[in-house]
């Protein structure tokens, strides 16, 4: 009998071990320890977009700021062939004037003939 | 009546002033005199250091003085309002025909280096040549010379009578080219003739003075425009009353190359007649 329950209580304790190592190897705890190659490229890949995004972003943003020197550059030479055109305009307004009022200047002629010694004389100048 | 008399612009220039004896009318007659000058040094071509010369020469003047520009700007709406007969740009034709000095200098024979000619020949530039006024700036067309010779003494006389007349009424005469400013002046145009001129200017151009003889011909200083020489076949003179000396000589020399004028004006044709007009009677 005594025999017969040790047997028993080995059998059951060979049982338990033999389930809790199955239990042990099925976890398979080594295999957290071990990385992805397709994780680590796609972790790569991701590395290599950001850097490339940032570089873009570097170039839009040189180029965005030669674009709005240039764009002001351009507006004040767009100001000054204005203005230049307008005092260009305004000139010729008043060479105009000046025209017409070398040839308006026959209206009022403050000159009369007489019969006076002559202060002075005009010639050919 | 003050009067003083001295030489600029090459010729003899008169100051009237109706003011009694005085340090101030004195000192206005100096300043007129100093006036003419420093307007001589603007516009004179035969000075190398006038501004005048230094447009010539380099073709523009980023700032010119405000005489200049006025001046110019007189003399474009002159050429305009008398249809090209009164141009500026006749510089090179003067100088062709021998008038490449002031005329004090000038021989009786014109005796000079420039090469006889006329703007219009193969080696000239063709008068009526472009020049623009941009503010301060005055730009000439490449080969384009101003001669401000038609214009620069009537300006010189309005500027000095303006200043004159704060002192009383005065008479600036020029060589022929006068403005007056208050009061009544006689002034003779032949020895027949006198016009009381009471506001104003006066002016005469003519052949009878400043001519001389080179290589056997006899030259004037009126150049036409249209011909680029001496204009031919005209009267003798032609005085013109305007509102301003400057309008009156630009009227004189159209006058005198045949443009109609509706200001009053005496011909004096070849033969010695005097012919009124422009209301003139």
């Amino acid at each position: 009998m005594t025999d017969t329950s040790h047997r028993l209580y080995a059998v059951v304790i060979a049982v338990v071990i033999f389930l809790v190592s199955w239990a042990a190897i099925a976890a398979q705890p080594w295999a957290s320890a071990k990385t992805d190659p397709a994780q680590t490229a796609l972790a790569q890949r991701e590395q290599r977009l950001r850097a490339d995004a940032k570089l873009v972003q570097r170039v839009v943003d040189r180029r965005l700021a030669a674009y709005h020197l240039a764009l002001r550059a351009r507006q004040a030479q767009i100001a000054s062939v204005k203005a230049q055109a307008a005092a260009a305009q305004s000139r010729a307004a008043q060479i105009s004037a000046s025209a017409a009022a070398v040839s308006s200047s026959q209206s009022s002629p403050s000159v009369r003939v007489v019969n006076l010694p002559p202060l002075t004389i005009t010639r050919t100048s | 009546m003050l009067k003083r008399t001295f030489t600029a612009m090459g010729t003899e220039v008169e100051l009237l002033l109706d003011a009694g004896p005085g340090a101030r009318p004195e000192q206005a007659l100096d300043r007129a005199e100093a006036e003419f000058e420093r307007l001589e040094q603007v516009l004179s071509r035969f000075r190398d250091d006038s501004e005048l010369s230094a447009l010539n020469r380099e073709g523009r003047l980023e700032t010119a003085s405000p005489d200049l520009v006025r001046v110019v700007e007189l003399a474009l709406a002159g050429r305009e309002s008398t249809g090209g007969r009164f141009d500026p740009t006749v510089h090179d034709a003067v100088v062709a025909a021998g008038y490449d000095r002031s005329f004090e200098q000038l021989g009786p024979e014109g005796e000079s280096g420039a090469a006889a000619g006329a703007c219009v020949d193969s080696t000239q530039t063709a008068c009526g040549g472009g020049f623009r006024i941009d503010g301060s700036a005055i730009e000439l067309e490449a080969g384009t010379h101003l001669d401000l010779g038609g214009i620069g003494k009537g300006y010189a006389v309005d500027r000095v009578a303006d200043l004159l007349s704060q002192y009383g009424p005065c008479l600036v005469n020029a060589g022929g080219d006068l403005a007056v400013r208050g009061g009544s002046w006689p002034v003779g145009v032949t020895d027949e003739l006198t016009l009381e001129l009471t506001r104003g200017g006066m002016a005469t151009s003519g052949r009878d003075r400043r001519r001389w003889r080179r290589d056997g011909e006899e030259r004037h200083h009126l150049i036409d425009p249209a011909t680029g020489r001496p204009a031919a076949g005209a009267p003798l003179r032609v005085t013109v009353v305007a509102e301003s000396a400057a309008a009156a000589e630009v009227a004189a020399k159209a006058a005198f190359l045949g443009a109609d004028v509706a200001l009053p004006h005496v011909f004096v044709t070849a033969d010695g007649e005097t012919i009124l007009a422009g209301g003139l009677a």
